[in-house]
């Protein structure tokens, strides 16, 4: 987060347009929306168990209609086993459904996150746990996976998990540090070749200005993350699609526990519009594009999602029927009468 | 009795034959790899609903996908002449379960050794909030009514009213009603009212042979206050009961009472 305002003043926003885009960006700050109509949206990376209801709300309301939730750390390191395994069940169950109630396919990947790498007797014993999860259906990755500290722990389990990725033949979700990045990145794609990866099954994560090129000419894909203040703001997005196009690019919010925003890939969309980004482009970056690259996990059918939803009425609990009818019943959050 | 032979009978009358002989090549396999066969289904098995099919075990398939047959099927081809090895695999299965996995296990249930054993898993099929799950334990399948005990049976039916789940749908539901279970329903219809809310009609058929002063109050309340269905509802109740003032009740609604000897009325009228 961004403390100092100072700095701020001395370095302005990475908003490179002209002056009238700014002028246009500033004035729709109320009705974005009206600027993505119609379109459909896939976020590839989101931890909705750390996110409420109003979120699931404001994704399907804005067009997000399927989501890759990726396994990662907790906030606070887990203490054992079966805490990483009723996670991982989660994944696969509780949050699969929860989403499904408010019409969003969920998918998710599968792997040991970098920084409980670092706990290697515990390390051990989940990487006796993952092929149970990876072959699952829905499961279309072995993710977040990679470096953080960028210590040999974490590259050691970095290691055995693109092998298990190899083996299943399923994608991999790649993890970049968020301390000395662009070493960690390079690392990550050299490990990856090394094990004879192929490029077009690794998705790197959370880029910037400085590793995007490096991402791109070996390749693989490469994913933005969208976060207020640590990673991508996505004006600078903006003009990353205008340099580098829209191949093998693609946005994601990664909105968790901490302040983060998982409209990113909706609001992305709009400004990219507003900006004169074609349709198309914007259409792979935020959709398309995501699901060429986990499809090839064989676990994804785009009729789950592009058909309209059917209402199955057996999809209801605590007397709540969120699908019926097709409407999701919306509580008027700004009315003091709760009934 | 081992159902096997029926299942894979039905795989086959249903299944394309590189499906069958996917599961033809998977079921002579050791625990272990039966567990991973179990796992990988969705991957060489279809989604398709299964047509014309007569039940099995009082499983009825109604609704069910290809990929849901074929993993009951597998689990009646694990090996349980030992108890231990037999439960620890299945209960892997259980821990380690994706949603439509879960689904397939809990229908499975009446179809395992050792069904004792599996009463706390049908039990937290209950308790689940995940749709599916609890639907698979609640609806078209005999192990509740073989194997819950009343409480566990009455927390079945109350949570299906409770969400407004088709209780018709519950194998056993008449011949496992109980007196608890007719209070448990007028209790729920009392604060539902003082809400200003209402239970399924159709909850009312559970009463029928338990009426009481207390629950004969509340038929009253429903032939002067329900909709049409409740009123439905009550009017049958007062025919199925032996409960002097329900007869009297019914006589003085001479419009229902002349609705049900034409035989207009009738429970499958509101299920819902």
């Amino acid at each position: 987060m961004c403390q100092k305002h100072s700095e701020i003043a001395q370095n302005p926003s990475h908003f490179e347009g002209s002056t009238d885009e700014l002028k246009t960006s500033n004035e729709i700050q109320s009705y974005y929306t009206e600027y993505i109509k119609g379109m459909k949206f896939f976020d590839p990376h989101i931890h909705m168990t750390s996110r409420t209801t109003d979120d699931y709300t404001a994704l399907i309301d804005a067009g997000v209609v399927a989501i890759i939730e990726p396994a990662f750390w907790l906030g606070q390191p887990r203490t054992g086993l079966s805490s990483f395994k009723d996670y991982f069940s989660s994944l696969v169950g509780w949050e699969r459904f929860r989403s499904s109630q408010f019409g969003i396919k969920h998918y998710c990947t599968i792997g040991l996150n970098s920084r409980e790498a670092n706990n290697e007797a515990l390390a051990e014993e989940v990487m006796e746990i993952l092929p149970v999860f990876i072959y699952k259906e829905g499961v279309v990755g072995v993710g977040e996976i990679g470096f953080d500290d960028q210590t040999p722990a974490e590259e050691k389990y970095y290691r055995l998990q693109l092998e298990l990725a190899k083996e299943a033949n399923i994608p991999v979700q790649v993890h970049t540090p968020h301390r000395d990045k662009k070493k960690g990145t390079e690392l990550s794609i050299s490990i990856a070749l090394e094990h004879a990866l192929d490029p077009g099954m690794v998705i790197i994560d959370h880029n910037n200005e400085e590793t995007v090129e490096g991402v791109l000419e070996k390749g693989f894909w490469a994913a933005f993350t969208i976060y207020p203040f640590t990673k991508m703001g996505n004006e600078r997005m903006v003009e990353i699609v205008k340099k580098y196009g829209s191949e093998r690019i693609m946005v994601n919010s990664a909105a968790d526990w901490g302040i983060s925003d998982p409209l990113a890939v909706p609001k992305t969309a709009a400004l990219m519009k507003i900006k004169g980004i074609s349709d198309e482009d914007i259409r792979l970056v935020t959709y398309q594009n995501a699901i060429t690259a986990f499809a090839q996990s064989g676990q994804i059918n785009v009729a789950d999602f592009e058909t309209p939803m059917i209402i199955d009425q057996s999809l209801k609990f605590n007397g709540n029927t969120v699908l019926r009818g097709g409407q999701i019943p919306r509580i008027e959050k700004d009315s003091i009468i709760i009934s | 009795m081992n159902y096997s032979s029926l299942l894979l009978d039905k795989i086959q009358s249903q299944a394309s034959s590189k499906e069958i002989s996917w599961v033809e090549m998977k079921d002579k396999g050791s625990l272990q790899s039966l567990q991973t066969a179990f796992v990988t289904v969705p991957r060489f098995i279809s989604k398709d609903k299964i047509q014309f099919t007569s039940p099995i075990n009082e499983v009825s398939f109604d609704n069910w996908t290809l990929d849901r047959l074929v993993r009951v099927y597998l689990l009646t081809k694990f090996d349980s002449s030992d108890k231990s090895s037999y439960t620890k695999a299945i209960d892997t299965l259980f821990d380690t379960a994706e949603n439509n996995e879960a689904v397939a296990l809990i229908s499975a249930l009446p179809f395992l050794a050792y069904p004792d054993y599996w009463i706390l898993r049908a039990t937290n099929a209950v308790r689940s909030n995940i749709g599916p799950v609890f639907d698979a334990i609640a609806f078209e399948n005999p192990f509740a009514r073989n194997h819950f005990s009343d409480l566990a049976w009455n927390q079945l039916v109350l949570k299906c009213i409770f969400n407004d789940k088709p209780i018709n749908k519950i194998e056993g539901l008449a011949e496992r009603a109980n007196q608890e279970l007719a209070t448990s329903i007028s209790n729920l219809a009392h604060e539902r009212w003082s809400a200003g809310r209402t239970i399924p009609s159709q909850a009312w058929r559970l009463v029928s042979q338990f009426m009481n002063d207390e629950i004969f109050k509340d038929i009253q309340h429903l032939l002067s206050f329900g909709n049409e269905s409740d009123r439905m509802a009550a009017a049958l109740v007062c025919t199925e009961t032996d409960f002097p003032e329900a007869k009297k009740a019914l006589v003085s609604n001479e419009d229902l009472q002349l609705k049900i000897a034409n035989k207009v009325f009738n429970w499958q009228k509101i299920e819902n």
